[in-house]
């Protein structure tokens, strides 16, 4: 092409070759230059080929390399945390993470030991330690990493029961996958470093199973109620029942001490009475009898009181059954 | 001077033509080759570099030195019980012998459809001869540990006797291999073939999941619902018990409580009646005529008095109304 083109106007411009001289080593110039340069983020190493040898790592910053493809780099991600997730996706992650609608079911049902099946999402967190290996020992680096990690937790959960598993062995699950793991990526030479893994939602299958489990919560706090309500009865009737047993007793005591106190009222009273009788016993049961007739007779609470001379033969009392004699004729009045 | 340049462009272009159809060629890290001529397998590159071969005659056919994934299909098996699971595995495998690959399978995608007949039916035979649980669990740490309902009871006899109750007494069966050795024992029945015959080696075969077959999941759940029915129940009645023994206790203790009362009461007023009559037998012994003439008295008053009463003057209150010598006249 540059040979035609320069070719037919060699006489109008004297200059031309010089020209296409300039051309030239600008172009390769340029292309020296866009070939040479590199540019490494703060978050990445480079490895460097020399015709397809590793040959060096460099760090963050304008680096140079050997031009026209005879070194070439590649950046690799060293510094950042990434994350994989499994039986569900994050869509976007911020403030509000916004989590994928549907699940993952093929990741996160599982069996347990005792032959149950569980439902667990996780995420595993890894860094690139090893950006040589991370670029040249493994192909699909990460449908591995997603494999190894289903296949350890897998046979986790596989080793214990599904309570435990929902339960006290969380920790230890993730303490021991993260180990298991770690060695499998080891082995192949992955280059990376398992960072953390933290189980999510362990829930058992959505549906029956889970509302069973559900029913569980439900009944303990059903089995509380209940108990509180017997407790509720009792209380309710029994700090009653000892309140009315004091009640008891106290009106027993207060019987006693009347009961004891009118004897002595009433002894002492005879003695004194006694006392007096002695001096002259006759006339003082005489007086005694009149006074004490007096009373029956005439005392203001007495009642009707009729007396019939012992030598009447015969006599016909006539009475109102029941009734006063007052009343009477009040009630014959209004009649 | 336009000849100069005339001879440069002419050089760069050979220069440029000889390396693409030129001697050499380069293999990356990660890749390894066979040169063929004419067909005929004359080297095989494993080191990455700038690599040298006859223009034009050679062909080099480069492969993967990198470790592979194989990824088969989900497989519906039986199990030694004849239970039908799904086990899916995977596996990793990596070219060792290129030569050999070469001849025996040539293309990766070859590799991965030997791949798939080699380890299906590995897995198929394993699983096949060995029980469920083997493929499950990987010790027999589960028989180990008691594992309890988490239970929030309101005091520690009720928590214990609650843990009794709902503790799921299934001993698991005892396995003897364990998912690791299963993989183990895959893993050795595929390799075996795979060096020797296409020049791949596994590096392992993984379970990576397995599940029940769709009818047998259903029946699981089933009986994962019964389990939990059983122990909500079991709630639920010690729940009912509880109030229960509550409210007999609250009828136990009432009763008691009130005769308690009751027999304390009477005894106080029994003492008390006791001491009365003491203090007035005391008393009152000491002079029964005078007491029994005084005390009638007293009792008239009380009792005669209030009545309506119709009294004969024969009485001896009344002696004087006729004669004024009284009692003494009669």
């Amino acid at each position: 092409m540059l040979e035609r083109n320069t070719n037919p106007t060699p006489k109008q411009f004297t200059l031309q070759p010089k020209i296409i001289i300039i051309i030239l080593v600008a172009i390769v110039v340029v292309i020296l230059g866009l070939s040479s340069f590199f540019v490494v983020d703060q978050t990445e190493k480079s490895v460097v080929l020399r015709f397809g040898q590793f040959n060096r790592i460099v760090g963050a910053g304008l680096q140079w390399k050997l031009p026209f493809g005879i070194e070439r780099n590649y950046n690799v991600p060293t510094e950042v945390v990434q994350t994989m997730n499994f039986g569900f996706r994050t869509e976007q992650s911020g403030i509000n993470t916004v989590y994928a609608k549907n699940d993952f079911p093929e990741e996160s049902i599982m069996l347990t030991g005792d032959l149950n099946i569980i439902d667990i999402e996780w995420t595993i967190q890894y860094r690139i330690n090893d950006p040589y290996a991370w670029l040249f020992n493994v192909q699909d680096r990460l449908k591995t990493i997603r494999d190894i990690s289903q296949s350890v937790i897998n046979q986790s959960v596989g080793d214990l029961a599904i309570l435990a598993v929902m339960g006290p062995e969380r920790t230890n699950i993730e303490v021991e996958a993260q180990q298991r793991m770690q060695e499998v990526y080891d082995h192949y030479g992955l280059g990376i470093r398992v960072v953390t893994i933290k189980l999510k939602n362990i829930i058992p299958p959505v549906g029956d199973v889970q509302d069973a489990f559900e029913d569980v919560n439900k009944s303990v706090q059903d089995m509380n109620r209940l108990i509180n309500e017997g407790k509720q009865a009792y209380n309710k009737e029994i700090p009653k029942a000892q309140g009315e047993a004091l009640q008891l007793i106290q009106i027993a005591e207060g019987y006693s001490a009347e009961r004891i106190n009118e004897a002595i009222g009433d002894v002492a009273r005879f003695n004194a009475m006694r006392e007096a009788y002695k001096v002259d016993p006759d006339v003082t049961t005489t007086r005694l009898y009149i006074e004490t007739m007096e009373d029956i007779l005439s005392s203001s609470s007495a009642g009707d009181v009729t007396i019939i001379d012992k030598n009447l033969e015969n006599f016909l009392p006539i009475k109102s059954i029941g009734t006063q004699g007052v009343q009477v004729t009040t009630g014959g009045g209004t009649n | 001077m336009k000849k100069l340049i005339t001879t440069l462009i002419i050089i760069v272009v050979l220069v440029i033509i000889l390396f693409i159809l030129g001697p050499f060629y380069i293999l990356n890290e990660g890749e390894q080759a066979v040169i063929t001529r004419f067909g005929a397998i004359v080297n095989t590159q494993t080191e990455a570099g700038l690599k040298v071969k006859v223009p034009f005659i050679d062909n080099v056919v480069k492969y993967s030195k990198k470790v592979l994934s194989w990824d088969g299909d989900s497989q519906r098996i039986p199990t030694k019980e004849n239970q039908f699971i799904w086990v899916d595995t995977t596996a990793r495998w990596k070219i060792i012998d290129p030569l050999k690959f070469y001849e025996a399978v040539n293309t990766i995608d070859q590799g991965y459809a030997r791949l798939d007949d080699v380890v299906d039916s590995t897995v198929r035979t394993i699983i096949a001869e060995n029980f469920l649980s083997e493929a499950v669990r990987n010790s027999n740490k589960i028989n180990e540990m008691i594992i309890t309902e988490q239970i929030k009871a309101e005091n520690v006899e009720d928590t214990d006797q609650l843990k009794s109750l709902t503790q799921i007494k299934t001993q698991s069966d005892t396995i003897t291999k364990g998912r690791e050795k299963l993989s183990e024992e895959m893993f050795k029945l595929a390799s075996g073939i795979t060096i020797e015959e296409y020049g791949l080696e596994l590096l392992d075969i993984l379970i990576r999941q397995i599940r029940y077959s769709d009818d047998l999941t259903t029946s699981v759940y089933e009986r994962m619902i019964k389990e939990r029915n059983q122990i909500a129940e079991a709630y639920r009645s010690y729940g009912e018990g509880k109030k229960a023994e509550w409210l007999g206790k609250q009828e136990n203790d009432k009763k008691t409580i009130l005769s308690e009362a009751y027999a304390t009461s009477e005894q106080i007023k029994g003492t008390a009646d006791a001491e009365a009559t003491k203090t007035y037998a005391d008393s009152y012994s000491a002079d029964p005529v005078f007491f029994e003439f005084w005390r009638t008295l007293e009792s008239y008053k009380k009792v005669i008095a209030p009545l309506d009463k119709i009294l004969s003057t024969e009485m001896e209150y009344f002696d004087y109304l006729y004669t004024k010598e009284g009692a003494a006249a009669k």
